[in-house]
C-alpha cells in the first residue's frame, strides 16, 4: 500500500457527502438541482462546473470509489475493481475486447494520460456532415486551454522510455514523423503504472481533480449505485431511478432522485443503454447508433536490448503520419502508439500455446508491442456499431468489423512492422492467430499481404468508445443537441464520449474535457444565471 | 435471467449437439456458486495442462500445484464476471465437459482428463482457425483465461523476467 498522502481519504475525513459501497448507505430517495450519471471526464468536468455555480450536485457512479491508498499496480486487483467487466468487456461477437473504466474517476482513474485536442479534420468533418458550425477550432479552443490548465496537461518533457523512443527511432529511420505525447500528470513518477490507478496521484484524472473540486462545494457523491433508467413525461425526465448495488447476488436497494436537470456521462456504452432502458424517444432510430472504438490491431517484436514496456510513462510518442497522408473520408487512416505492457495483459495476449508461447512469454523484457488506432466513422464502410440491451437489461455493443476496416488493419500491421524492424527488432509478430515469428521485413510483408484479415483471427482491442448519443444540428441526424441537450427531452443533457458523431482520431480524453467544458458552462449559465470557469 | 444469451449460445450449442447426437438436457453446468464446477475444472484443468505445457513446472507434483493454483485463480476471476458472462461461460464449459459438446467443439474425442497434451492442442488448433465462431470465440475464451490467470500471480513473474511494481 502507499504510503503518501491521500487526498479522497482526507477529503472524507473532512466530511464529503459520499455514499454506497463501504460508506454509509443513500437514502431511498434524493432531490438536488442536477443529477449526474458517471464520474469520468464528462461527468467530472460538469461536476465541478455546475457546484462552482451554486448548484446542488448528485453524482451517480455505478463502480466503486478506490484510490491512491488501494492503488497496488497489481493487475489482478486494478482490473475487476477499476474496469468495466473485469478488464474483459466485449463486443456481442467477441471479437473486439473494449477496456473502460468503472470506478469513480471512469476511464480517466485507468487511462494512460494521452492528451490531444480534437483534430481540425474531425472537426471539420462534423462542420460539413453533421451541421455542427459551431464546432471549429477556433470556438473550441479557449475550452481545450481552461481544461490542459486546470488537469496540467503539458507537453511530457521527461526522454520517452526505451518503448517509445523504439517508435521514435524506428519512424525516424523511415522519414516518418513522430512527436512527443502531452500528459495530464503534475510531479510524475515515471512509473508506468497509470493504467492500474496512479498510486502516487500524479495523474491529473477526475479522482483527484474535478470530483474532489465538487465534493468540496457540498456536492453529494453515490458510489456502487447504477442509473437504472429516466422516469419520463411530456418530454421532460421526471426522475433518476437507481439502484445500489449490494453484495453480488443480493437484490440492493432501489433509490428514487428527482431533479431539476440530469446531465448523462457514464460513457459510450452505459448512456445510451440508460435511454434504452427508459425507451427514450427516438423518432429517427439514432439512438446507440454510429457507436465508434478507434479499433486498434497490435504487432508485438523482440529486440537484442532490454525494453521493460512496464516501466516508465506509457505512450509518450506518437505518429500520426497516416492520418495525415490521406483523405480523412479515403481509405481508413491510423495512429501509432507504443503501448505500456504488464504480465496479466501481456500473457493473454500472446497468441498461442506450447512452445512457441512460452518462447514469446519468456521474450517480455525485451518485447515491444505497437498499436494502430484506426479511424472509424468517416466512411460509408464505417458506420461504427449499434448499442442494445441483453434481456437482463445490460448493455452491450454490437460492432461489425467490415472488410473496409480490417484492410485498414492490414495496412496498419505492414506500417508497424516495417517500424520494429527498422528500430532493429530481431523478430516481429503481427497478433493474428495465423501469423508467425518473422524475421526479415519482406517475410513480415509478404505473409500479412496474404493473412485473411478477419475478426476472431485478427485480434482487435478497444480502449476508446465514442458515439451513440451523437451532436447533430438536426434531430434526424443525431441524439444531441450543439448544446448538448436531448433533441426529444428538454431537461435532459449529455456530457460523454458518446456525444462524438464520428470516432476522434486521438485518443479522446481531451476531446470530452473541451467539449463538455463548453457545454457545461452554458448549462451553469442557464440554470443558475452564473458564469464559471474550471480556472 | 439470461435468456436471451442462453438461447444464442444455445441455439449455435444445439445444432453442434444435433451433429453429435448429444441432448442440451444432459448438460452440468461449468460455473456453480459462482466458481468452476466438477466438469468446469475438468476442461480447465486439461487445457492448462495443454495451453502452458512449456510454461508449467515439469516436475509432476510441482505442476499439479500450479495447475490447482491455476484452477484457483479462474474461481477468483469467474467472480468479478458481470452475471451475462458467468453465464455464457458456463454454457460454454457445461457442452465442452460432455462427450458430445467436446467431439463436437473441441473435435477431441477422448475424455478430457485422458487427453494427452498433443490431442489437446490439436483440438485447441482446430477451434482457433475454424469457420465456425462459435468454436473460434470458445478458443478465445479459453486460451485467454488460462493465461491471463495463471500470470496474474506474482509467483509466475520469474518466467517472464518481470521484476513485479516498484515499491514506493
Amino acid at each position: 500500500m502507499s504510503q503518501l498522502k491521500d487526498p479522497i481519504r482526507e477529503g472524507l475525513a473532512r466530511g464529503w457527502k459520499v455514499m454506497g459501497g463501504a460508506l454509509p448507505p443513500a437514502p431511498e430517495t434524493l432531490s438536488c438541482d442536477v443529477a449526474i450519471i458517471g464520474s469520468g471526464a464528462g461527468a467530472g468536468i460538469t461536476a465541478e462546473l455546475l457546484a462552482k455555480a451554486g448548484l446542488q450536485v448528485v453524482i451517480v457512479e455505478e463502480g466503486p470509489l478506490k484510490t491512491s491508498s488501494d492503488f497496488n499496480q497489481k493487475e489482478s486487483e486494478a482490473y475487476p475493481s477499476l474496469y468495466q467487466e473485469s478488464a474483459a468487456r466485449k463486443t456481442e461477437d467477441k471479437a473486439i475486447n473494449i477496456l473502460q473504466g468503472r470506478c469513480v474517476g471512469g476511464s480517466t482513474t485507468v487511462n494512460w494520460t494521452s492528451s490531444f485536442r480534437t483534430p481540425g479534420s474531425t472537426l471539420k468533418f462534423w462542420q460539413e456532415r453533421f451541421g455542427l458550425d459551431g464546432y471549429t477550432t477556433e470556438a473550441l479552443a479557449p475550452y481545450f486551454a481552461e481544461a490542459e490548465q486546470r488537469l496540467n496537461i503539458t507537453p511530457w518533457l521527461v526522454p520517452p522510455n526505451e518503448n517509445n523512443d523504439l517508435l521514435r527511432r524506428g519512424a525516424a529511420k523511415l522519414g516518418i514523423p513522430a512527436s512527443a505525447i502531452s500528459r495530464n500528470v503534475k510531479g510524475c513518477w515515471n512509473l508506468g503504472s497509470c493504467g492500474l490507478g496512479c498510486p502516487t496521484n500524479a495523474k491529473q484524472s477526475m479522482l483527484v481533480t474535478t470530483i474532489p473540486a465538487a465534493l468540496d462545494k457540498g456536492a453529494q457523491l453515490l458510489t456502487e449505485t447504477r442509473a437504472e433508467k429516466f422516469e419520463l413525461a411530456n418530454g421532460k425526465v421526471t426522475a433518476l431511478l437507481c439502484r445500489s448495488l449490494g453484495t453480488p447476488g443480493t437484490a440492493g436497494g432501489a433509490i428514487r432522485i428527482v431533479a431539476k436537470h440530469y446531465v448523462l456521462a457514464g460513457g459510450a456504452i452505459n448512456s445510451p443503454a440508460v435511454l434504452l432502458r427508459s425507451q427514450a424517444p427516438d423518432p429517427h432510430g439514432m439512438l446507440g447508433t454510429r457507436t465508434f472504438l478507434h479499433p486498434v490491431v497490435m504487432s508485438s517484436s523482440v529486440f537484442e536490448q532490454k525494453v521493460e514496456a512496464w516501466n516508465g510513462a506509457p505512450q509518450t510518442i506518437y505518429s500520426d503520419h497516416f492520418l495525415e497522408t490521406q483523405a480523412i473520408d479515403g481509405p481508413i487512416g491510423y495512429k501509432l502508439e507504443a503501448p505500456p505492457l504488464h504480465p496479466v495483459i501481456f500473457a493473454s495476449t500472446v497468441p498461442g500455446f506450447g512452445q512457441g508461447q512460452h518462447d514469446l512469454l519468456k521474450s517480455f523484457p525485451y518485447n515491444h508491442t505497437l498499436l494502430a488506432l484506426l479511424r472509424d466513422g468517416f466512411h460509408d464502410e464505417s458506420k461504427g456499431g449499434q448499442v442494445k440491451l441483453r434481456s437482463d437489461n445490460s448493455a452491450v455493443l454490437d460492432y461489425p468489423l467490415t472488410d473496409y476496416v480490417m484492410e485498414g488493419g492490414r495496412r496498419a500491421l505492414l506500417s508497424m512492422m516495417e517500424i520494429q524492424f527498422a528500430a532493429g527488432a530481431k523478430q516481429v509478430l503481427p497478433l493474428h492467430e495465423m501469423a508467425q515469428p518473422y524475421t526479415s521485413w519482406t517475410q513480415a510483408r509478404d505473409a500479412v499481404n496474404a493473412l485473411p484479415m478477419k475478426p476472431l483471427l485478427t485480434r482487435v482491442v478497444s480502449a476508446h468508445v465514442m458515439g451513440g448519443c451523437g451532436l447533430a444540428g438536426t434531430e434526424r441526424q443525431g441524439v444531441t443537441r450543439p448544446d448538448g441537450v436531448h433533441w426529444q427531452l428538454e431537461n435532459l443533457s449529455i456530457h460523454d464520449g458518446s456525444l462524438f458523431p464520428t470516432s476522434i482520431g486521438a485518443n479522446p480524453q481531451l476531446s470530452i474535457y473541451g467539449m463538455v467544458n463548453r457545454l457545461a458552462q452554458g448549462l451553469a449559465a442557464r440554470l443558475s444565471g452564473r458564469g464559471v470557469t474550471l480556472t | 435471467m439470461q435468456r436471451r444469451t442462453l438461447l444464442k449460445l444455445g441455439a449455435a450449442s444445439a445444432a453442434v449437439l444435433l451433429v453429435a447426437g448429444g441432448t442440451a438436457a444432459l448438460l452440468q453446468p461449468g460455473l456453480a456458486g459462482g466458481a468452476l464446477s466438477a466438469s468446469g475444472r475438468e476442461v480447465f484443468s486439461a487445457v492448462g495442462r495443454a495451453v502452458l505445457d512449456k510454461t508449467l513446472p515439469a516436475d509432476e507434483g510441482a505442476r499439479q500445484i500450479a495447475l490447482n493454483g491455476l484452477l484457483s485463480r479462474i474461481d477468483v476471476l469467474v467472480q468479478s464476471l458481470p452475471p451475462h458472462a458467468q453465464a455464457e461461460l458456463s454454457q460454454l464449459l457445461a457442452l465442452l465437459a460432455s462427450a458430445a459438446g467436446r467431439r463436437a467443439l473441441a473435435g477431441l474425442n477422448q475424455p478430457w482428463q485422458e487427453a494427452s497434451v498433443t490431442d489437446i492442442q490439436q483440438s485447441l488448433q482446430d477451434m482457433r482457425l475454424s469457420r465456425l465462431a462459435l468454436r473460434q470465440q470458445a478458443y478465445a475464451a479459453l486460451h485467454d483465461i488460462t493465461a491471463g490467470a495463471y500470470f496474474s500471480d506474482p509467483a509466475s513473474w520469474a518466467l517472464l523476467g518481470y521484476p513485479g511494481p516498484m515499491k514506493i
